[in-house]
């Protein structure tokens, strides 16, 4: 297999557009190929991240819809949906189409566009990812399957909502150092507490945002990626998938396709959690973090709120996770979501993260789950 | 060709009359619910239909205080994981418990919800 690398990467700003999600990812697409240094004509596929754009825009095919507003239509193009993992499940698979020596220059993305329409129909069209026929009668919604993992986690560990809430200040305190986040602002543990419950025990300062965006990054083979000025290695990148229905789920404080996912990645790598040096992990839900970082092996099972209290996953802790703000602050336009992790870390990896940067990052994880936490995918990142 | 032990149609069919079905491996013995084609455990294709009593706990619970359109009327309402009797957990609405007696733990008992549309869905009420 031969080595893959990101060679360019670029992000719009998230937050409310009066643009449709292919032109937000053709923002980003052509801010992607400007860092990296090649020319569309290079371009030999397009890897596509979209999750309701058949809702929210009434605009399926969005791969080739996406490649047309771009510029480059004759490129093979397919579009991939996996929730809220959508274009990091895109990434995973552009990096085995390179590596198996298919493809030299792939292009990656994904764009979502949602604040065009209510909050209540946004509401419904995320619910869609959860069982139809099982859960969704029930009026089960996203922020609901979250406070259900809370709630588990609450009862088995001692988490509190003052953990949960510590989440949250912290990626605000980071989004605020992120010109392309949603919100730019620092929050207080009071403020968090105080907001309206949306699903008990989460409240709504514990929920990421609806969000428009677009993302998008270059991946190249090696000997394409030598002539770049900072390549970002793809150490390992893998995908766990688990039961859709939360019944099925046996320990609801937990989320096996985090653990499955990582482990395998790490195994790829041939590395560990103690030699990663900076994390983008998917808060959709303050709760959401605490767990990812115990799947991840960065803490043991349970103390994951705690290390969020105590403060050892902020800028200048022990292990940094979502220096870009996370989805909580930079924003969570879902079909862009897990390029813009992967945008993140290279640009920290490459140390231009200006006032958000970890001092002398070499190696980063990106962690991305899809809706039910049914799908989850982890990558890890080294720089030469 | 084999049929299906319990289709979705059959299981909420026999949900409406009040009775929980579950699906038992003739190969392993796992019993799963709802029903799959094949055993998740020794993934054989043998399964028997197995009347459920329909007396669980609540595993974890939530009150949605933000509802999608077709729910938005009904809030708050709380969904709960209940685990069954018999060992296998679903999904369900909470009716006629006051939303702050609810708990993890708190006994709780199948019945039936029939919506405006006449569909049926999983509920649990007091034991």
């Amino acid at each position: 297999m031969r080595r893959v690398a990101v060679i360019g990467v670029g992000v719009t700003k998230f937050g409310l557009h009066d643009r449709t999600s292919a032109e937000l990812f053709a923002e980003a697409a052509r801010d992607a190929l400007t860092d990296a240094g090649v020319s569309a004509g290079a371009v030999q596929a397009l890897y596509y991240g979209n999750v309701v754009g058949g809702e929210t825009e009434h605009q399926l095919h969005t791969g080739p819809q996406a490649a047309s507003v771009l510029g480059i239509p004759s490129v093979p193009t397919t579009r991939f949906e996996t929730a809220c993992a959508s274009s990091h499940a895109a990434f995973r698979h552009a990096v085995m189409e390179i590596a198996a020596g298919v493809s030299d220059v792939i292009l990656v993305g994904g764009a979502e566009r949602v604040l065009n329409v209510s909050t209540a129909e946004s509401t419904e069209y995320f619910a869609y990812a959860s069982d139809a026929v099982w859960e969704q009668p029930l009026g089960l919604t996203f922020p609901g399957v979250f406070a259900l993992i809370a709630r588990a986690h609450m009862q088995k560990h001692g988490t509190t909502e003052a953990q949960m809430a510590a989440v949250a200040v912290k990626n605000h305190r980071h989004g605020a150092l992120n010109p392309k986040a949603q919100f730019q602002k620092p929050i207080t543990i009071e403020q968090v507490l105080k907001s309206a419950y949306v699903a008990d025990p989460l409240k709504l300062f514990d929920c990421c945002p609806f969000s428009d965006g677009g993302a998008a990054v270059v991946l190249a083979s090696e000997e394409v990626a030598r002539k770049h000025r900072k390549p970002v290695w793809v150490l390992g990148s893998a995908a766990a998938s688990d039961w859709m229905l939360l019944g099925d789920k046996r320990d609801l404080s937990r989320v096996p396709a985090t653990e499955r996912a990582a482990a395998a990645a790490y195994r790829q790598a041939g590395i560990g959690p103690s030699d990663v040096d900076v994390v983008e992990l998917h808060d959709c839900f303050t709760i959401a973090e605490i767990v990812a970082t115990e799947g991840l092996g960065l803490f043991e099972p349970g103390a994951g709120g705690r290390a969020a209290e105590k403060g050892l996953t902020g800028l200048g802790g022990e292990i940094p996770v979502n220096p870009s703000g996370g989805l909580k602050a930079k924003g969570h336009p879902i079909g862009a979501t897990g390029a813009a992790q992967v945008a993140e870390i290279v640009t920290q990896l490459r140390g231009e993260a200006g006032p958000r940067q970890v001092d002398g990052a070499r190696k980063g994880l990106t962690h991305t789950l899809g809706g039910n936490t049914a799908t989850v995918l982890v990558s890890l990142f080294g720089r030469d | 060709m084999t049929e299906p032990a319990v289709t979705a149609r059959a299981f909420f069919e026999k949900a409406r009359g009040g009775q929980l079905t579950a699906i038992r491996c003739g190969s392993c013995g796992e019993l799963a619910m709802p029903p799959k084609e094949l055993c998740p455990n020794c993934h054989a294709h043998q399964w028997q239909p197995v009347a459920l009593t329909g007396d669980g706990t609540i595993a974890s619970f939530t009150v949605i205080r933000v509802a999608p359109r077709a729910h938005a009327a009904d809030v708050p309402y709380a969904v709960a994981v209940v685990r069954l009797k018999e060992g296998v957990s679903v999904l369900g609405r909470i009716v006629d418990i006051p939303l702050e007696k609810l708990a993890i733990g708190l006994a709780v008992r199948f019945r039936p919800l029939i919506g405006k549309d006449l569909t049926t869905s999983v509920g649990f009420g007091p034991t």
